[in-house]
């Protein structure tokens, strides 16, 4: 049976209930400060996308009520640490909106993931602000002194667990001495992971993205850790750390800058998860799901070229 | 045994009735019969304006292979041979012959052919042709045609799916016509030589699938009910549920040895055979939430005005819709003429149209199309004119049904985009070859002219070369003659 959508704006909506899970989850662990950046990534979003429009002579409301621009807002809110400093997720909503979106031509034109790339443009331009992170939970004035810079950070911050792991790694300890398990990220996972299967069983997405990817990150995880367990991160901690769920089922299956192909989405989606693995663990930054996103984004024409379905009456 | 469609879509009819009924429709005033039928030429008239006519009355012929005969539905006089509005999507007038009732409704004369069984394959298949016997699920095409071709098949497909929701025109030709649609059946059978007739009904008409089953008493025909989806009454999609078997694409179903007719057509050909009557009328389903739904029984030519007024319409602003609610088309007016192919008028209210909002490539639509395209990537295409690239994404594979429409969360009009991207094609095309075939005629012209000019000028050369070989010699004679001048004048003064 196939699900009908009565509108483009119904499919936004049922994606931005279904991250509900993921953000309690977050606020649970980590306090008010993701509530903040939220409210504070949807207003410049549609502040961003409202002067956009207006500048290529474009109707206005019809484009912001998609709800295209509050996802990308939320997605990217959600992405970056909760006590990020507030000019963080201004400047990355609004790089987001103008470069990701707008400037090809609004929604339905983008290459790449908006809400990723200005997720990557944050990471470099700003990697101390990115990579802090709240280390308890933050109840609402301590996190508004903190993205408001009226206090400093110092005092509640502390690493990510893929950011912890990079580090020990790196000081020569081996997998076994650490403990690379963290309750909280795997809520948050879990909270995005039950968000997800929501959207599946809507059909708002389809199932191959978020297997592929998962399967991608497994099979090259498990080859990894077969190859030196002491040396890299077990399939278990890949998968319930750092931004996979998120990843796998809201990031990855956006549609606009996916593959669309039954087959593409396989492909495209296994790779994501190929290179998140191999990013995590050979490159510079804690996590990667944006790069990888990014990075199969540009190949997304080719595939979908190459994995056009059989159809009828034709052969092969 | 059955393979459900992949894809398609479930849809039920949104205007159900109680019981399908027919109603004969009382004889309009006036019929217009269009003389362009849907494949060919435009039918040469065979009456003037101001003859008599009798129902069933050849008034327009053609030679086309592909053509029909036309026939006046109503006995009268022909009042009119001129432009008028015709149901189609163009809205663009076409020839048609007018003819004004005397109420009558006297009979030509009609010639018996007595036992089918008797008669010739090509004999009936004329005789259908003569009838003005086309397909009439709504494609409209003619069925001596695709009889014709139908020698090697080995099974006769007879299309009851009626599978676009709300019409139920040929549901109740079954209900109340099972008798003569079994013996058309048969008719088929004997023309197209096939071993084996299926007769392929929805299982949502129930009643019609009883009332066939109890006049079918041949063994080599047998019913089956496949289940309700729409698409799947697509001749090449039913063949695959029914039989597994995939017509390759740009192939015909009789290639594979399947002949396809719809349950109508086939009791028009009872009509043709046995009453010898020709075609000049059809059961017309009237629905759409603007009126009382229900089937009439109908003369050819009549308005869509003359039955949409027994059908009970209220008084609110309508939108008209010839054919299924999916692949039909909407027409401007009511004052259009019930054509062979008019299997349901659609009469609702005027709707707003939904904002269309931009493609996200969300793949809703690929997951309903029947023949597994991508609309999406079809949509990207099509809408920058990128025809070529469109055919690269098999858009010629496309059948119109719509069922992406339906379900695009963005309310795309794609089929629209579809029919124009191929209309482009088949115009660029046309231009690229004309082009080519100028360039080739250029290019030609310019090698004849540097090939004259070479002839010329090698020919020039030649006669230059005789030339002064010419004179050269010429050179020679005028010296001895010289010398002999300058003897002579010597051997005088050697006189002197």
């Amino acid at each position: 049976m196939t699900a009908i959508f009565n509108s483009t704006s119904q499919m936004m909506r049922q994606v931005i209930y279904a991250l509900a899970l993921g953000i309690i989850a977050i606020f649970t662990f980590f306090g008010w400060g993701v509530i903040v950046q939220i409210v504070l990534a949807v207003v410049v979003a549609i502040a961003t996308e409202s002067l956009f429009l207006k500048i290529r002579k474009r109707p206005i409301v019809p484009a912001i009520s998609d709800g295209s621009a509050v996802l990308t807002a939320i997605l990217l809110a959600v992405s970056i640490p909760s006590i990020a400093p507030w000019w963080v997720v201004v400047v990355g909503v609004s790089f987001a909106i103008i470069f990701g979106k707008q400037l090809y031509g609004g929604l339905g034109n983008n290459p790449f993931n908006p809400a990723m790339l200005g997720y990557a443009f944050l990471l470099i331009s700003y990697p101390l602000q990115m990579t802090t992170w709240a280390g308890e939970f933050v109840n609402f004035s301590q996190a508004f002194e903190v993205i408001f810079n009226l206090s400093p950070a110092d005092a509640l911050s502390g690493a990510t667990q893929l950011d912890e792991v990079k580090t020990q790694l790196a000081l020569g300890k081996m997998m076994s001495e650490m403990s690379a398990h963290s309750t909280a990220q795997a809520w948050v996972n879990m909270g995005f992971l039950l968000g997800g299967l929501y959207l599946l069983i809507r059909q708002v997405i389809f199932w191959q993205i978020p297997s592929a990817f998962l399967l991608g990150i497994v099979v090259t995880a498990f080859f990894l850790s077969l190859s030196n367990s002491e040396h890299y991160l077990p399939v278990q901690n890949h998968l319930m750390l750092g931004g996979t769920m998120l990843g796998a089922f809201f990031i990855a299956t956006d549609p606009v800058s996916a593959s669309t192909t039954p087959k593409g989405r396989l492909i495209y989606g296994f790779l994501i998860g190929m290179l998140i693995v191999i990013i995590r663990t050979f490159g510079n930054y804690p996590d990667s799901v944006a790069f990888a996103v990014l990075l199969m984004n540009i190949t997304v024409p080719l595939i979908d070229y190459y994995t056009q379905p059989r159809i009828f009456g034709k052969s092969g | 045994m059955l393979n459900t469609l992949n894809n398609g879509i479930v849809m039920t009819n949104p205007y159900p009735v109680d019981k399908v009924e027919i109603v004969q429709a009382p004889l309009p005033d006036k019929v217009v019969l269009p003389l362009q039928q849907r494949i060919g030429g435009e039918a040469i008239p065979c009456v003037a304006v101001g003859d008599k006519v009798l129902t069933g009355q050849v008034i327009a012929q053609t030679q086309d292979a592909f053509c029909v005969s036309i026939h006046a539905s109503i006995s009268g006089m022909v009042v009119a041979i001129d432009e008028q509005i015709i149901p189609h999507k163009s809205g663009l007038k076409s020839k048609c012959i007018t003819i004004q009732s005397d109420g009558k409704d006297v009979w030509i004369e009609r010639k018996n052919y007595g036992d089918f069984l008797h008669c010739s394959r090509e004999t009936l298949i004329e005789h259908i042709q003569q009838s003005g016997i086309i397909g009439l699920g709504g494609a409209g095409f003619p069925t001596h045609s695709k009889l014709s071709k139908s020698l090697d098949c080995h099974t006769l497909v007879i299309n009851a799916t009626e599978c676009e929701p709300g019409i139920m025109c040929d549901d109740a030709l079954m209900q109340h016509y099972p008798r003569e649609v079994v013996r058309g059946v048969e008719i088929l059978l004997h023309i197209s030589g096939a071993k084996q007739a299926i007769i392929a009904i929805e299982d949502d008409k129930p009643e019609a699938y009883q009332s066939l089953l109890m006049f079918n008493h041949n063994d080599k025909i047998s019913l089956v009910q496949i289940p309700t989806k729409y698409t799947s009454g697509a001749e090449k999609l039913l063949i695959k549920t029914l039989f597994d078997v995939e017509i390759p694409s740009g192939g015909f179903a009789t290639d594979k040895g399947f002949v396809c007719q719809n349950v109508a057509t086939s009791k028009a050909i009872f009509d043709a055979v046995i009453e010898n009557k020709p075609l000049i009328s059809r059961i017309v389903t009237v629905t759409g939430d603007g009126v009382v739904p229900n089937n009439f029984a109908v003369r050819l030519g009549t308005s869509f005005a003359h039955i949409v007024a027994l059908s009970k319409p209220d008084n609110k602003q309508h939108n008209i819709r010839m054919g299924g609610m999916m692949m039909g088309v909407d027409v401007a007016t009511l004052d259009v003429p019930i054509c062979k192919i008019s299997n349901c008028i659609f009469v609702n209210h005027t709707r707003a149209k939904p904002h269309v909002q931009e493609c996200i490539r969300c793949g809703q639509c690929n997951q309903v199309c029947p023949i597994g395209l991508l609309p999406q990537q079809l949509y990207w295409h099509a809408k920058s004119e990128q025809s070529k690239r469109a055919m690269d994404y098999n858009l010629r594979d496309c059948i119109e049904c719509r069922c992406c429409d339906v379900v695009c969360p963005s309310h795309i009009p794609l089929v629209a985009y579809f029919s124009f991207a191929k209309a482009l094609y088949h115009k660029q095309t046309r231009e690229k070859h004309k082009t080519d075939v100028a360039r080739e005629r250029f290019e030609f012209r310019e090698y004849r002219l540097e090939r004259n000019k070479q002839e010329r000028a090698e020919m020039m050369a030649k006669k230059k070369i005789e030339l002064k070989k010419k004179m050269a010699n010429d050179k020679v004679q005028k010296d001895k003659i010289a010398q002999a001048i300058a003897r002579v004048k010597k051997t005088k003064q050697d006189k002197v």
